[in-house]
């Protein structure tokens, strides 16, 4: 049982300890320096939804980081399809698209939760004080979750390398930006606020953030991750029992 | 011997195009048996749909009486598959390849490193076991890849176009390997090629496949002897003119008669391929 989940991750993850190293450091990198430009810079002086902006990033932050290498597995996927031919692999042997999907997303959540770790190491060495209720733990694993169904989803449904990139720049990138990472989606004018309602981020970083600075969780928000969540997981699964080799 | 698989009216279509336009054969346990076919005939095609790799737009895949898309698991445990190009992960090593392919087949863990082992003994690879395949040659990677697609030991192996793109000499210990996995393990091989020489030499049977057909199918003996034993070439100026005769003294009495430069040799399946198609096989 599960041979698809197991052989899966033993390749991702033998793949990933070759690498770890230099992917370590460039987890690590984009998170300090927003830490360091924007934390450093506004400092105290700056508060937002009641808290000292770098309390209030941080949180934003491990969501951001977390979705950037959940979701991040798309590339791998994608090299690991249309250069090595790996896929085909798992498709001819005695597994099923179940197993396949789930494998894939299980190192997804293994990669953002390693962020996630990263930067609980930043905040304490910028001061920062977070709570670490249950609560946390649930909505990191269900975002996690959401957006490595939704990189896996993405990776079988494009035809090449390049169209990944063009998703990434139109997609996610503006998502990262907009849906409260840096500053309250409260503040956005209607329009756009209309749009980020309309985002998964916007509701794992607001029910994230609330759990890690003693704010109350909308359970509606935690509803919404999940239903994201089951969707895109439906997504990433029908995608691979669609892919032809 | 028991009949492993059934083909029946298997058709594949893309968009507009018929890949494979209705193909049946059956193959028995221990039985070589060749796919010879120019580029674009189909063969890749059919190997994917019976590996499931590629769904048919129509007909019937049966392992051991049983439908395989209906029993896509369980029959895929008769299936070893050696894809036209590579696909090993050159981030990883040998060794590791191998130990993937033992995950995903279910090999118990005990067995694993042993048939590892043995594997890359019989692939010659045993002093690569820990190296990275991205510093493989073309040759060693074949070779890695055909013994991988026996670790869970199937009863079918598919080879498709297993010696394309590799040199004369390589070609020939590649054989040998074949050839060796088809007599001592006794496991039935599906062989894809376009060339002559690999079908004539390897294969009990060939099926001639043109356009995603069969046209034609049997031993190469019995496909040379449907058309004639010996060949008569003709040389014209702008093209060579063959005849086709079952005795030699035929062939030597037409060839008495010729005006132009005449020779007479044996037929070989590409003599047979140009009688069936009107072209070459290899253009
Ligand atoms: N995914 C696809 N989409 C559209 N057409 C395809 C696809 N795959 C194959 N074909 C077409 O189907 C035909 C058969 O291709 P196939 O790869 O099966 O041939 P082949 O006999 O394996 O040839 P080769 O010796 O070049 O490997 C070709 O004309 C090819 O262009
Ligand atoms: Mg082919």
């Amino acid at each position: 049982m599960f041979n698809g989940i197991k052989g899966v991750l033993y390749r991702e993850l033998n793949v990933y300890r070759k690498r770890a190293g230099k992917q370590l450091l460039a987890t690590s990198l984009s998170p300090l320096l927003f830490l360091i430009a924007f934390g450093w810079g506004f400092g105290d002086r700056v508060m937002a939804e009641g808290l000292p902006y770098i309390t209030f990033l941080i949180p934003g932050l491990i969501t951001m980081s977390s979705l950037n290498q959940s979701y991040g597995i798309a590339q791998e996927i994608n090299i690991t399809r249309f250069y090595f031919h790996l896929f085909d692999e798992y498709l001819i042997a005695p597994v099923t698209h179940i197993e396949i999907v789930l494998g894939e997303i299980l190192y997804g959540m293994f990669k953002g939760l390693l962020s996630t770790l990263l930067i609980f190491i930043y905040a304490t060495l910028f001061k920062v004080q977070l709570i670490l209720s249950p609560l946390f733990f649930i909505a990191i694993l269900i975002h996690t979750f959401l957006f490595a169904s939704l990189g896996t989803t993405m990776a079988m449904v494009v035809r090449d390398h390049g169209s990944q990139a063009t998703v990434n720049t139109f997609v996610i990138t503006p998502m990262v930006f907009l849906c409260g990472t840096f500053f309250s989606v409260d503040k956005l004018p209607y329009l756009f606020k209309s749009i980020v309602y309309l985002l998964p981020l916007t509701y794992s970083t607001k029910v994230i953030r609330a759990s890690l600075t003693g704010g109350t969780v909308n359970p509606l928000y935690l509803s919404l991750m999940i239903i994201f969540a089951g969707l895109f997981f439906f997504s990433a699964y029908l995608a691979v029992k669609k892919v032809e080799a | 011997m028991r009949e492993i698989l059934q083909v029946k009216g298997l058709v594949k279509n893309f968009s507009k195009k018929t890949a494979v336009a209705g193909v049946d054969f059956t193959i028995s346990e221990g039985e070589f048996v060749g796919l010879l076919g120019p580029n674009g005939a189909g063969k890749t095609t059919t190997i994917k749909m019976l590996t499931g790799l590629l769904k048919p737009t129509e007909g019937e895949v049966i392992y051991y009486g049983r439908d395989f898309f209906r029993h896509a698991r369980e029959s895929k445990r008769f299936i070893g598959v050696v894809h036209q190009y590579s696909n090993l992960d050159r981030d990883l090593t040998a060794y590791e390849n191998l130990y993937l392919h033992c995950i995903l087949h279910g090999i118990p863990k005990i067995e694993r490193d042993s048939k590892i082992k043995e594997a890359l003994e019989f692939a010659g690879l045993t002093e690569y076991e820990d190296k990275e395949v991205k510093t493989f040659s073309g040759g060693m990677k074949r070779r890695l890849i055909i013994v991988r697609a026996l670790l869970h030991e199937p009863k079918i192996l598919y080879l498709d176009e297993p010696t394309v793109g590799l040199d004369p000499q390589i070609r020939r210990s590649l054989w040998d390997l074949i050839v060796k996995i088809n007599q001592i393990k006794s496991m039935a091989i599906l062989l894809t090629t376009h060339y002559i020489e690999e079908a004539e030499r390897l294969c009990q049977r060939v099926m001639i496949i043109n356009k995603g057909r069969i046209i034609s199918s049997g031993s190469p003996e019995q496909l040379k002897k449907g058309v004639g034993r010996y060949v008569l070439e003709i040389f014209y100026d702008d093209h060579i003119e063959e005849r086709f005769f079952s005795t030699r003294d035929e062939a030597l009495e037409e060839l008495r008669k010729c005006t132009l430069s005449c020779r007479i040799r044996e037929i070989t399946l590409e003599d047979v391929f140009l009688k069936l198609t009107g072209r070459r096989i290899n253009v």
